[in-house]
């Protein structure tokens, strides 16, 4: 072997040494580095990435163009059914909007951010925000939609920060379920097949007997998630050996997440 | 130098690519890594300390574009990539007396069996992290498809490369035999 190439192994060796103990904030740092260098060309990628797409979505054939006309028309009937109805609701609404004053009752401070990138590996469930410290976000901030819970800021640099989705199997979220006294831990699964990822809400009583369609929502146990932040809902329960386990239809649909909110405190 | 100056921007390219290049779902959420087959056509042409300084700059990339850190706790390490990538960078490197007789076929499979070596790799330390050890078909698939599909892409980024090599690499191994 060369005498360069013995050196070259050596420097790489010691390099590893060196970045093997490297701790979690270090790691964080370097980490947040080398998204802020990356960051100019992941926001003008995700500029360049919606403008194709908005290309290709433009582009149907004419059998898509019927195909559409077709469910817009029954769409269209359906929506003037409704219509009539929600008149009558909105009334409602508003009557209720105001009694519970909604708005004053919305108790944290939200800083909204666009995703420009979603995660280019196989087994982390990330995102990629366009907002950072500059606007005073931190790590384990929630993130959320008007739909629900989205997952939590991990590693954070000055204008970009990285999202633990909630389909992440290192995303725990201390949950209970409506109309129960249940509570258990969300989180996502390591291997998602479809397009849609599921989360499991696990550790509830063996007893739970949960029915599909109940509504599960953060319990704010843990210090990271407010609670009463909604989950997903039920779609399926079963018994373990040691506990019973729910599987959650997610409340967002993750795989075409464009806008959400980082949760930064409370007004 | 020239050559390996190029091959660094078309990683940092290519791993930027692979941000925006949508997981497939009909082959269960696989996703196409590009990364390593420049970086395995960087093994085969490049002298064995620009292949480490290569598959140093390229695992350093993947580890902090991918790696978690959990609260207190770093899921991998930052620099496993960089040994994956060594090693596997590596064994490519002694497949070069193939390459120079011109038996680019070897390489091509072997990137595909390489980059789905990283990923079982990957997945392998993540189970070994959070316990529980499965292995249902999606995993494979998982695994297995993206190799498949550097098979496939490999014969077009290689002979692309190597057009690149060939107009500025003087060192380029065989040379003589290509032109």
């Amino acid at each position: 072997m060369k005498r360069s190439s013995i050196i070259a192994l050596l420097v790489l060796g010691a390099i590893l040494g060196l970045l093997f103990n490297l701790g979690p904030d270090k790691t964080r740092g370097v980490q947040g580095q080398v998204y802020q260098l990356l960051s100019p060309f992941l926001t003008s990628g995700s500029g360049i990435q919606k403008q194709i797409t908005q290309v290709r979505t433009g582009l149907k054939s004419l059998e898509e163009l019927e195909r559409d006309n077709n469910a817009l028309q029954t769409e269209n009937r359906q929506l003037k059914a409704t219509n009539q109805a929600l008149r009558d609701v909105e009334h409602e609404v508003n009557r209720l909007r105001h009694a519970l004053n909604y708005r004053e009752r919305s108790v944290f401070k939200l800083v909204p951010a666009e995703i420009i990138a979603r995660d280019s590996s196989t087994w982390w469930h990330t995102v990629t925000i366009n907002r950072g410290k500059e606007d005073k976000i931190e790590g384990d901030m929630p993130v959320v939609t008007d739909e629900g819970l989205v997952g939590k800021t991990t590693t954070v640099s000055e204008n970009i920060s990285i999202v633990l989705l909630v389909s992440d199997e290192n995303c725990k979220v201390a949950a209970s379920v409506e109309g129960t006294r249940e509570q258990g831990i969300v989180s996502g699964e390591r291997v998602t097949g479809g397009l849609t990822p599921m989360l499991n809400l696990n550790f509830l009583s063996k007893q739970a007997n949960l029915q599909p369609g109940q509504k599960s929502f953060t319990s704010g146990v843990g210090g990271v998630f407010p609670s009463g932040l909604l989950i997903g809902a039920v779609k399926s329960f079963r018994t373990r050996e040691l506990d019973g386990q729910a599987q959650l239809t997610p409340a967002v649909d993750l795989s075409h997440l464009e806008d959400v909110f980082v949760v930064t405190g409370r007004k | 130098m020239i050559f390996f100056a190029i091959l660094l921007v078309l990683i940092f390219v290519a791993q930027i690519a692979e941000f925006f290049i949508p997981a497939l779902p009909w082959l269960y959420n696989a996703h196409i890594y590009l990364v390593p087959l420049i970086v395995f056509y960087g093994a085969m042409v490049l002298p064995f300390p620009f292949m480490l300084a290569l598959a140093f700059y390229a695992g350093i990339l993947l580890d902090t574009l991918t790696v978690q850190v959990i609260g207190p706790r770093v899921e991998i390490s930052l620099g496993w990539s960089i040994l994956l990538y060594a090693v596997l960078a590596g064994i490519m490197q002694g497949l070069r007396p193939l390459f120079v007789r011109g038996r680019w076929e070897v390489h091509c499979v072997m990137a595909g069996v390489c980059t789905s070596a990283i990923i079982l790799a990957q997945y392998f330390m993540i189970t070994f992290r959070r316990g529980t050890f499965t292995f249902p078909r999606e995993v494979w698939w998982q695994i297995g498809a993206p190799g498949l599909i550097a098979i496939l892409i490999s014969p077009i980024v290689f002979y692309i490369l190597h057009w690149i090599a060939q107009a500025t690499y003087p060192n380029l191994p065989g040379r003589d035999r290509f032109e």
